[in-house]
Order: C-alpha cells, then sequence, then structure tokens
C-alpha cells in the first residue's frame, strides 16, 4: 500500500470509528442494542472471513465457536463470585480455542465442500451434547446469568449500562478488527492468500499447508468465540440455538452480502442483514394493517415470514453480485 | 436382550432405507451435478407436507405419495432453472450457499402456511404382526420395501434408459457428453426434479412414524451429508450400504442412550471415517 | 457426392479469435472445410490448433468473428446443439466414457427424440460393421480398451451422430506403428462415407496422404494453405512451419 492510501485508510477509519462512538447519542435504547447486535455478528462474521476470504475456506460450523464462547462465558459468570467479566472472556475464549483446535484438527484435512460440510457436521455434535447434556448446560432452556461490571479490581467497578457496552464491544471489535487486519497483512495472512489462489503450488513451494490451515481455523475460532462472549455478556444467557448450523449460515450470508476478502464488507453485510430482518419484520404487519384500514382482509400477510425475502435477496446476491454489497459498491465507484 | 437386538435391528433397516433413498436423491444431484443441496431436507419435509394436503382432499396415500413426488420434483425442475443454472461452472461452494438460502425460504414458508403444529398422515393399512412382545406395524416393513423398490428403480433407470447412460456419460466427462450432443443444462434439470422427486416420495413415506412439522427437514440432510460423505460423495451403491450401516450404528445405541443422542454415535462413525481414510473416502476434488 | 456438394463451404471460420482467461489464443483464425473433403490442419505445438476445433464445436467461444455450418452462424451455440447439427468431435486425449460399455459410448450419441429404434439398430451395425474390434468388444468397458480400441471408439462414437464433418485431433498420439495405418484406413472410410474431417497432426506423411488440403498454422493464426499433392514436392513449406 503506497503512503498515501495508508493515509487514506487511516483517516477514514478514525472519522468511521468516531462516528459509531458518538452514533448511540442520537438514538433510542433500542436502536443502541442494535447497534451493539450489528456489531457483535459483525465480529462473528469478520471472524469467519479469515477463512472463507483468505483462505478460500467456507466454515458452516462457526456456531459451535460461537456457542462455545458463550457457554464458557456462562460458565465463568456462573461458579466465580462476583462474575468477572475477565474471567467470562478468558473462559470464553479457552472453550472456544478448544473446540476450534479440536474441529481444525479434523476438518482441515478436507478441502472446498468436504471442509464446509465437515465443519457443519461438527458444529451439530457439540449442538447434540448441549441440548442432551441437560446437568451442564441446561439443556433446551439454557443458562441464564447476571451481567458483569466493567472492573479492574482494585481500580474502579462500572456496572454496564446500554451505552458504555455498546462502548466496550465497539472497542473490544475494533480492537479484533486491526489485529485481523495485522494478520491478514503478516506473512502469516500471505501463505493464507497463497494457499487460496493455489493450494497445490503452495505446499510445493515448501509451506506445511495443513498446519497454517489448522492455525487459521484456531485464530477464526478463536475471534468466534470472542463474538460469543460478547454476545452472552449482552443477553445474559446462553442457548443451545446459538450453538445450532442455522447462525453458521447466516455467518456466511453475512460475509456474501458484505463481500468477502474484506474483514468490513462482512460487517457491513450483517448490519444489511439485521437492518433488512428488522425492516422486513415490521413491514408485513404494517401493511397487514393499512390494508385491512381499507377493508381488505389478507389473512397470514402480518405473519408473513421476513426470512422468505430476505433468503430471495440472499439468493440473488449470491447468483448476480458475487462479490458482495461492498465490491459492488467499490465497482460502482470505480466506473 | 436378544429380543431387543433383533427389534432395532429391524427398525434400523427400515430407517435406513430410507435414509437410503433421502441419501441417493442427494448422492445424485452431487455426483453428477457437483451441487451440494443444502435445501434437500426442506424438499423431503415439503414432499410430506403436500402428502398431507392431498391426503386430507383424498383420502387416498398412494395418491398422496404420488401427487407429493410429483409436485415436489416440478418444483425442484423450477429450483434449479432459476438458481443452480446460472451458476453452472462457477465454484461448487456456490450452490451450498444458494441451496442454503432456498432452504430457508422453504422452511419459513411451510411454517407459515401450515403452522407450528405437527400434521399427521395416517398409515394406509394398519395391520400388525407379533414380533416377540411387540405388535409390530406390516406398515414400517412396507416402507423399507418401497424404498428398496424406489431405489432399485431408480438403478435400472441409470442402467437401461436413454436418459440413465446420457446422466452416466455426463457425471464421467460433462464437456465431452456436450460434444456428443447430450442437452447438459436440460439433464441437469431432470437430474435435480429426480432428486427432489425422491426427497418428497420418502417425505410422505416417513410422515405417518413421525408426524409432519417444517423443520423435519434438518435432521435428515444433517443425516444424509453424513451418508454422503462415509459413502463417498457421489457414489450410489456406498451411500446405500453406509444408510443401513449408520441407522443400525443408531439403533443399536438407542438401547442404551436416549433416541436424540444416538445420534452423535453417526457422528462419531463420521469422526473416525475421516481419521482413519481421510482422504480415500471421496471421489477425487471434481477440478 | 457431386462436385456441387464438393465446391461449397460445409464449415467457415471467419477471423475468430479467443482468449483462455486472460491470454490470447486464436488471433483471428480463419479456413474453410468443404462438403466431404479431408482437410488438414498442421502445426507446431501451442499454435491453437485444438482450440480452433473447440471454437468450431462451441466448447471455446469465440470473443471476436464466428464460425458457419451450411452458411448458418452458429453464434454461441452450445456445443450439444452443434453436435446435433452435424459436427462430431473426436478430441486429443479421446476422453471415452471410462465406465461406461462400449455399446453404452454408442449411445450417448443418439438422440433421445426423433431417432426410431430401428434407425439406431442400423447406426450401431453399420458402426460395428466399420470396426468389428468394438462389436466384439461390445459390452465391455470403455477404460479397459487398448489405446487403439480407444481411438476407434472415440471416431465410432462421432460417427453415431451421423456427422457432416468429423473434427479429428491428433488420432495417431502414442499409437503404434500398426495402428497408425488403421487410422489411415479409417480416415479413407469417412471419405467413401461422404463425411469431412478436420484432421490436426503431428504426423506429417500421415495428414499429407489422406488430406486434400493442409492449412499451416502458426501463433493463433492461419499463414499459409495449399494442397496436399503440391506439399509433397514442396518440403521447404512443411519445414518452415514444422520444423521438420
Amino acid at each position: 500500500m503506497t503512503a498515501r492510501r495508508t493515509r487514506i485508510f487511516w483517516m477514514a477509519f478514525a472519522v468511521i470509528l468516531a462516528l459509531l462512538i458518538v452514533m448511540p447519542f442520537g438514538l433510542p435504547e433500542f436502536w443502541r442494542r442494535f447497534l451493539t447486535e450489528i456489531l457483535i455478528w459483525g465480529l462473528l462474521a469478520m471472524s469467519s472471513d479469515i477463512l472463507i476470504g483468505y483462505t478460500g475456506m467456507v466454515s458452516f460450523g462457526h456456531s459451535a465457536f460461537f456457542g462455545l464462547g458463550m457457554y464458557g462465558a456462562a460458565a465463568a459468570l456462573l461458579t466465580t463470585r462476583p462474575p468477572s467479566l475477565w474471567l467470562a472472556l478468558l473462559y470464553g475464549l479457552i472453550a472456544a480455542a478448544t473446540v476450534a483446535a479440536f474441529v481444525a484438527y479434523f476438518s482441515t484435512r478436507l478441502r472446498d465442500i468436504y471442509f464446509a460440510i465437515t465443519t457443519l457436521i461438527f458444529s451439530q455434535i457439540f449442538y447434540v451434547i448441549i441440548f442432551t447434556w441437560t446437568d451442564a448446560t441446561g439443556g433446551e432452556n439454557g443458562l441464564a446469568f447476571s451481567r458483569p461490571a466493567l472492573a479492574i479490581p482494585g481500580l474502579f467497578s462500572l456496572p454496564f449500562t446500554t451505552l458504555t457496552l455498546y462502548w466496550f464491544v465497539l472497542a473490544v471489535v475494533t480492537g479484533s478488527y486491526l489485529v485481523l487486519r495485522r494478520i491478514t497483512r503478516s506473512p502469516f495472512g500471505m501463505v493464507l492468500q497463497s494457499i487460496r489462489e493455489n493450494e497445490a503450488r503452495t505446499r510445493a513451494i515448501g509451506y506445511p499447508v495443513e498446519r497454517y490451515k489448522i492455525v487459521a481455523v484456531m485464530f477464526s475460532g478463536l475471534f468466534a468465540g470472542l463474538a460469543g462472549v460478547l454476545y452472552a455478556i449482552q443477553n445474559r444467557f446462553a442457548a443451545p440455538d446459538f450453538v445450532f448450523f442455522v447462525v453458521s449460515g447466516e455467518a456466511v450470508i453475512y460475509n456474501i452480502m458484505g463481500g468477502v476478502g474484506t474483514l468490513v464488507g462482512p460487517i457491513v453485510g450483517a448490519a444489511a442483514f439485521l437492518l433488512l430482518r428488522e425492516g422486513l419484520s415490521r413491514l408485513f404487519p404494517y401493511l397487514a394493517s393499512v390494508a385491512s384500514q381499507h377493508g381488505l382482509a389478507l389473512p397470514g400477510l402480518a405473519e408473513f415470514p421476513y426470512l422468505i425475502p430476505l433468503g430471495i435477496i440472499f439468493i440473488a446476491i449470491v447468483i448476480f453480485m458475487p462479490q458482495g454489497l461492498l465490491g459492488f459498491a467499490r465497482r460502482r465507484l470505480n466506473e | 436382550m436378544l429380543e431387543e437386538f433383533l427389534i432395532q435391528t429391524i427398525n434400523g433397516i427400515v430407517v435406513g432405507m430410507i435414509l437410503a433413498l433421502v441419501a441417493s436423491g442427494l448422492t445424485l444431484i452431487f455426483g453428477i451435478m457437483d451441487v451440494v443441496n443444502f435445501a434437500h431436507g426442506e424438499l423431503f419435509m415439503l414432499g410430506a407436507y403436500v402428502g398431507v394436503v392431498t391426503l386430507a382432499g383424498t383420502g387416498s396415500f398412494w395418491l398422496a405419495l404420488l401427487v407429493a413426488t410429483l409436485v415436489v420434483a416440478a418444483l425442484g425442475a423450477a429450483i434449479h432453472v432459476t438458481t443452480l443454472r446460472p451458476l453452472l461452472g462457477r465454484d461448487p461452494l456456490n450452490t451450498i450457499l444458494v441451496t442454503f438460502g432456498i432452504s430457508l425460504v422453504l422452511q419459513n414458508y411451510a411454517l407459515w402456511q401450515f403452522g407450528p403444529v405437527a400434521r399427521k398422515i395416517n398409515e394406509p393399512f394398519t395391520g400388525h404382526f407379533n414380533l416377540f412382545y411387540l405388535e409390530y406395524p406390516w406398515y414400517r416393513l412396507v416402507i423399507a420395501l418401497l424404498s428398496a423398490a424406489i431405489i432399485a428403480g431408480l438403478w435400472l433407470f441409470l442402467k437401461y434408459s436413454t436418459y440413465g447412460v446420457w446422466i452416466r456419460a455426463t457425471t464421467q466427462d460433462r464437456l465431452m457428453a456436450q460434444a456428443m450432443g447430450i442437452p447438459v443444462p436440460r439433464l441437469l434439470t431432470i437430474v435435480f426434479a429426480i432428486g427432489s422427486g425422491m426427497a418428497a416420495a420418502s417425505g410422505v413415506l416417513f410422515g405417518p412414524l413421525v408426524g409432519v412439522n417444517h423443520a423435519m427437514g434438518l435432521d435428515w440432510v444433517l443425516k444424509a451429508f453424513i451418508v454422503v460423505v462415509v459413502g463417498g460423495m457421489g457414489n450410489l451403491v456406498g451411500s446405500i450400504a453406509a444408510s443401513i450401516f449408520i441407522s443400525l450404528t443408531e439403533s443399536y445405541a438407542s438401547l442404551w442412550v436416549s433416541p436424540s443422542q444416538a445420534i452423535i454415535v453417526s457422528f462419531v462413525v463420521l469422526i473416525l471415517t475421516l481419521l482413519i481414510r481421510p482422504t480415500g473416502l471421496f471421489v477425487p476434488t471434481p477440478k | 457426392m457431386t462436385a456441387a456438394d464438393h465446391s461449397e463451404a460445409l464449415v467457415r471460420v471467419e477471423d475468430i479469435h479467443t482468449y483462455y482467461g486472460k491470454s490470447h489464443i486464436l488471433h483471428g483464425v480463419s479456413l474453410e472445410v468443404r462438403r466431404g473433403e479431408i482437410v488438414g490442419l498442421l502445426g507446431r505445438n501451442g499454435v491453437g490448433k485444438s482450440t480452433t476445433l473447440k471454437a468450431i464445436m462451441g466448447l471455446v467461444h469465440p470473443t471476436r468473428g464466428e464460425v458457419l455450418l451450411e452458411g448458418q452462424s452458429l453464434g454461441h451455440l452450445p456445443a450439444h446443439r452443434v453436435a446435433r447439427l452435424g459436427i462430431g468431435y473426436v478430441p486429443e486425449d479421446r476422453r471415452i466414457f471410462r465406465l461406461l460399455t462400449v455399446s453404452e459410448n454408442l449411445r450417448t450419441g443418439l438422440d433421445g427424440r426423433g431417432v426410431s429404434e430401428a434407425r439406431k439398430k442400423e447406426l450401431l451395425e453399420m458402426v460395428f460393421d466399420f470396426f468389428p474390434v468394438l462389436a466384439e468388444r461390445r459390452n465391455q468397458a470403455g477404460g479397459t480398451l487398448s489405446g487403439g480400441e480407444q481411438q476407434m471408439l472415440a471416431i465410432a462414437r462421432a460417427m453415431m451422430l451421423e456427422p457432416k464433418i468429423i473434427l479429428l485431433d491428433e488420432p495417431t498420439e502414442g499409437l503404434m506403428p500398426r495402428m497408425v495405418s488403421q487410422i489411415r484406413h479409417i480416415i479413407h472410410v469417412l471419405r467413401r462415407e461422404g463425411v469431412a474431417v478436420l484432421l490436426v497432426e503431428q504426423n506429417v506423411p500421415l495428414t499429407l496422404e489422406t488430406s486434400e488440403r493442409v492449412y499451416f498454422m502458426e501463433k493463433g493464426q492461419v499463414r499459409h494453405q495449399a494442397a496436399a499433392s503440391e506439399l509433397h514436392a514442396d518440403h521447404e513449406v512443411v519445414h518452415k512451419y514444422l520444423g521438420v
């Protein structure tokens, strides 16, 4: 990157970060929480971009890492008194990293769609274990706990408000972004990209491709776990639904919608997806009420599932905009 | 104990044959088209629902089976033409993404249309025979036989019909098949329709055993994926053998653990397979 | 076959350009094959001979220029439609369907509709007449045949389309000398049946002997054409383009 482009990048980074810091001031409570969710899902999506966009491996098993992050945090918050934010982070990351190491060891032996299916099935193993091991995990009901305070023992302790939690999440996500960006630009990241471009050649040059892939999956799983911890802290529960593969599928959707291989794209994709979901889930009840005001009874319209139009939009993006929204916008800007 | 073991053996084979029916559709679609069909379970589920509706309207189970197969086959053809044909020549990973989107749409459509309460398909006949201390329903054996018959039909079709020869030729060398005048795009649509119809038929056949709801496809698609991987992707005989093997191990496991945990056994089978023959199980990655 | 037939272009390639990714493979190739004519296409490796055949077949679509069959542009017609219009393709590496039996390999070329069962049988018998070895091995998997037999199968398979022209890509590659004379014989059979042939070969004597006209390609273009009979005397041209 030339010096000029670097300068432009950091200026844009600073402006966007500043906007994100002040954004919640103008927003009601609901949207503040919504913004926090976007950041958390964005972090999950960004973590899987390391695999999809940089290494060319599509994981359908990120729900396992995310979910284990949640349950790890739950374990820390339920067993230690007083509940500690840092222990929650530590436990969550350890849980996610352990699972990631396990999954990585097996799944990286396979490529392409075989890798995708294997990660999917692995995540389902953890789902079934968590779902049926009721004594430890609460089974179907999951685990509820109280939110820890933002505290450094001996220094200060602040209970989280919606606003401070948002800033905390923003800080973690921004930090993660910078770390991931660093990783993708490091020699390690270059090897990953060369695996994506031509695996056989990378191996022929002498790189131990499998080991690189294992480490990539572990990094990716670690950040997915971090997102899980944040989600657990925000919502004060851990539930098996979040280990279910549909969450992994959504992470892939965010990536594809936003544009893979950009780190920022997946966050944009998550934002677009969640906003669309919010908008569509309000649109149909609204249309139904408008219709009924005009004497039109449209049974079922109010309950029309937002995932149908959302699914169709996603399919259209895969077919017509393989580079995602960001790639599409970038090309438009360049034209 | 021996009695229970035998009962579980029969159960395992019955479920294994239905699984084989689901998985052979998936295998057919993968082996020939390089399409990983995430929506296969939803086609199974929609087949069951079309069966429910037809059964309610006509009272005939067999008509319901036929109508469900045809309707879902037509739906499969439409899905293929609109969403998968444009992806011809692109990375097969795109097909997972698109079919994942399709499964979201279909599942939510079913939830909206039919509601969350499970529907029932009545067995076409209710006779039992004595199996040790159990009254074992004849219907279960009939399902196994019917599934076997449908798979045999598929095999004969692939072996002897002109389309069968074309399909096998296309599997081996798509470009050369085209150069021989085989209308590959149309053929792929037909294959997708056949696989969809088979999924729908399994849905109707299996309906009486569990009840029909919008999420019933998920378990099946996962199991079918395991079967397809363990059996060697795109290998029809392998996936039939793997279906029965996996269903049997799950049946036996359910002697000791709850059925919902028994699925972990198939996961373990999968992991062991990957460990022992990490690459040998698969046909070479098509490139 | 009448004289009038012979004068009319069956296949005409007009100034086609193709790309593979970013590399420019064909730089404006033009040539024509008349009805029932055997035409050779010579040139060193990598000059675009195989790509020319693929472009005629519709397996590669030219970005510029066009291919005409009997005066009609083939446009971007997919290969399976081109095959049905009467162009048979025998690729370089034969690409027979290895897991299909010999009969099944041949059956791939039969139209599912339109052609009557009787006509299908007739075609099969005709092809088995030309290639008795294949008749003997009709229920054997294609992959188990010898190289020469596979080459015969590849040509026989193309003949099932009842083609007006067969594109023959290096039929003698990797074959024993005894089999080369078989190929020569097959080309004579094709000529007798009135099937035109566009022959890409490394074997210059075979090409000069079987062809009526010969094109020479260099760097993605046709640089020279001549009647085969003139070339027997004119070794200089052959040497210039082929280095032999």
